[in-house]
């Protein structure tokens, strides 16, 4: 890590959104009720409590999921980060939490450290944190059982790796967007959105 | 740092209710800009327009008019409150189609009646209500809500009977239904399993004995006291001096002593108990009430039966108490035992008592009252002005409000006549 220094690398970069990847997923599924509450347990960090799964069967996949996806942020060929949320009976997809990378390619060629500190870049992850929890203020209930899934956008040249497979964009017709907060390490920037379906009429 | 984002939502996160359905941005983020200075003209002159349509609405759907205006006011008053109006306008809807046979079953009305249900202090008797009317009873969302009240409140048997009672009558969409009894379960199950690896847990590690705080310790140490790292068991000096009670020192193994909890998920065995079907013929007593006394034994407790003025009343004087009841000075003895006057001769008049004890579900069952007086033909109180279009909605209208209402009605169609005399079809098409 980075702790130490001044500026940000392009390694410290990969890893820190990694980091933000890991925490944000698990307050969402969290939040959202997708596994049950009592498999999650709280711990501290970026000076406030967040919740991590404990179950190991998803540990797992979360942890392959990021690392996978700390060498793609390395490589700065990942386009989006997407979450969707499904009804696990019909199949509908409910909820779509999207992240927008945009990568700095130059900082692979210059290995010149960036002027920004890893406090102010926590600082921000923490109010985008924030807002994926206050989002309950505006989301509908998820009523049924649901799953989740996670997409990764990646650069088209990219060889799909083993564990990995092709998929649509599971897009929800009738959605209703949000935007919100954004951060970046100042490589790698990440915009974060929400869609959910529509209330049928007002 | 918040580019593209309105943050408007986030700060006032904490005004906003959540929705079932979730909320229309667009809508939240209108409803919190206009918010400044109280409800804007905009906001009152949608209101107003809602207000007017209940009133003036004579197409075959006035349930529709409702269900806007009711979903309309969640949405644009995110805070709700009584401002919104929103307790008031859910009780009015629920009360004025409880005849209407045709809307019984109506998606919109039961989930209508639900969220009235669920401002109430007591929802449970509202769904008994619900049901003893005939009210959703064909409607799966009914008796989710009920399960889920019930589970709410901790008590899953019935909430498992809640669905049972769904399926026998089979309400729709059963597939919903089955779904939530379904989770319901999963739910218990998984509680249950909890409990009995909580309990296998605690048998297995050996029972630790609890500090038990405010006790003096046992120092350690010749010269100096030292207090000991161990603080519970034999470290804690049984007596002390000073204001330790006698009767029972409260000591480490006391504490051990562990509370055994009821558990009522675990007794299934107990055999199911249909859910009672109440006949509501009268009003059931509100259980909101504050101090209450629950029914005892009377036998032992005297009453002081004398009376300010001093003349004994049969019986013997019962022994004074041997403590001074407190009396606050401002509260009189009542001035007179109830005694057999004439009741003609008593024209007294007495302040109509102050508080009765009104919930909207007594209030809704006297209405009902009302009306079945009115069917049976009894004499009523009958206004010779239409009360019902006034007092409809969640705001009063007055005389003019309606006539100038018709007025701009009959002024619209008139115009629209001209205009179509003159042969301008589109602009008729257009209104």
């Amino acid at each position: 890590m980075t702790s130490t220094l001044k500026g940000i690398t392009l390694k410290g970069s990969a890893e820190l959104v990694a980091e933000f990847f890991s925490f944000g997923i698990n307050s969402i599924l969290y939040q959202r009720g997708i596994y049950p509450p009592e498999t999650f347990t709280r711990v501290t960090h970026y000076d406030m409590s967040l919740q991590l799964t404990t179950d190991p069967k998803l540990k797992n996949y979360l942890t392959n999921v990021v690392s996978q996806l700390k060498e793609w942020l390395f490589e700065c060929t990942v386009q989006k980060l997407v979450l969707v949320i499904t009804c696990l009976e019909t199949n509908e997809v409910l909820e779509r939490w999207q992240f927008d990378i945009e990568c700095d390619k130059s900082a692979k060629e210059s290995s010149v450290p960036r002027e920004k500190s890893i406090k102010t870049i926590q600082d921000e992850i923490r109010s985008v944190i924030r807002q994926i929890t206050a989002t309950v203020t505006f989301l509908p209930l998820l009523e049924m059982p649901c799953a989740f899934d996670l997409l990764v956008y990646t650069d088209k040249d990219l060889v799909v790796p083993e564990k990995w497979e092709e998929s649509g964009p599971q897009i929800i017709n009738q959605s209703e967007e949000v935007r919100l907060r954004s951060f970046t390490t100042s490589i790698h920037k990440v915009n974060s959105m929400v869609a959910y379906k529509r209330t049928d009429s007002v | 740092m918040a580019e593209g984002g309105d943050v408007e939502w986030e700060l006032s996160k904490e005004n906003i209710q959540p929705l079932r359905r979730g909320r229309d941005i667009s809508a939240l983020h209108q409803a919190l800009s206009q918010q400044q200075d109280g409800l804007s003209s905009a906001i009152n002159q949608q209101r107003q327009a809602f207000e007017s349509e209940l009133r003036m609405y004579e197409g075959d759907d006035p349930l529709d008019v409702w269900d806007r205006y009711i979903k309309w006011t969640e949405q644009t008053i995110p805070q709700g409150g009584k401002e919104s109006n929103l307790n008031t306008l859910l009780e009015r809807v629920a009360t004025r189609f409880t005849e209407e046979k045709k809307y019984h079953n109506d998606p919109r009305y039961v989930d209508l009646w639900i969220k009235f249900a669920e401002t109430c202090p007591e929802p449970l008797d509202i769904y008994r209500y619900m049901q003893a009317q005939g009210i959703g009873v064909t409607q799966a969302s009914l008796y989710i809500a009920w399960s889920e009240e019930y589970e709410n409140q901790g008590n899953s048997r019935k909430a498992d009977l809640v669905y049972k009672e769904g399926f026998k009558k089979c309400a729709e969409p059963h597939d919903k239904l089955l779904q939530f009894h379904r989770a319901l379960q999963a739910r218990v199950a998984r509680q249950v399993m909890m409990n009995v690896q909580e309990e296998e847990d605690s048998d297995d590690e050996p029972k630790q004995s609890e500090r038990v705080s405010l006790v003096d310790l046992k120092h350690r140490g010749k010269k100096k006291a030292i207090a000991p790292v161990n603080r519970t068991g034999p470290a804690i000096r049984s007596i002390s001096g000073g204001l330790q009670s006698r009767g029972a020192p409260v000591l480490g193994n006391a504490s051990n002593s562990q509370l055994v909890i009821f558990d009522e998920s675990k007794t299934q065995s107990a055999g199911p108990s249909e859910p009672k079907m109440e006949p509501w013929m009268a009003p059931p007593t509100s259980r909101a009430k504050e101090n209450e006394q629950r029914p005892e034994k009377w036998c032992d407790v005297k009453l002081p039966q004398k009376s300010k003025f001093g003349h004994t009343v049969m019986a013997p004087p019962p022994p004074k108490p041997t403590f001074q009841p407190f009396v606050e000075e401002s509260d009189q003895p009542p001035t007179m035992t109830p005694c057999k006057i004439n009741p003609a001769v008593n024209t007294v008049l007495s302040a109509r008592k102050p508080c009765r004890e009104e919930t909207p579900l007594k209030r809704l069952q006297e209405h009902h009252l009302q009306q079945k007086e009115a069917e049976s033909g009894r004499p009523q109180e009958q206004s010779m002005y239409c009360k019902e279009l006034l007092l409809s909605g969640a705001a009063e209208f007055c005389f003019e409000e309606l006539r100038a209402e018709r007025y701009f009605k009959k002024m619209a169609q008139e115009s629209q006549e001209v205009r179509g005399q003159m042969g301008q079809a589109s602009a008729s098409a257009a209104n």
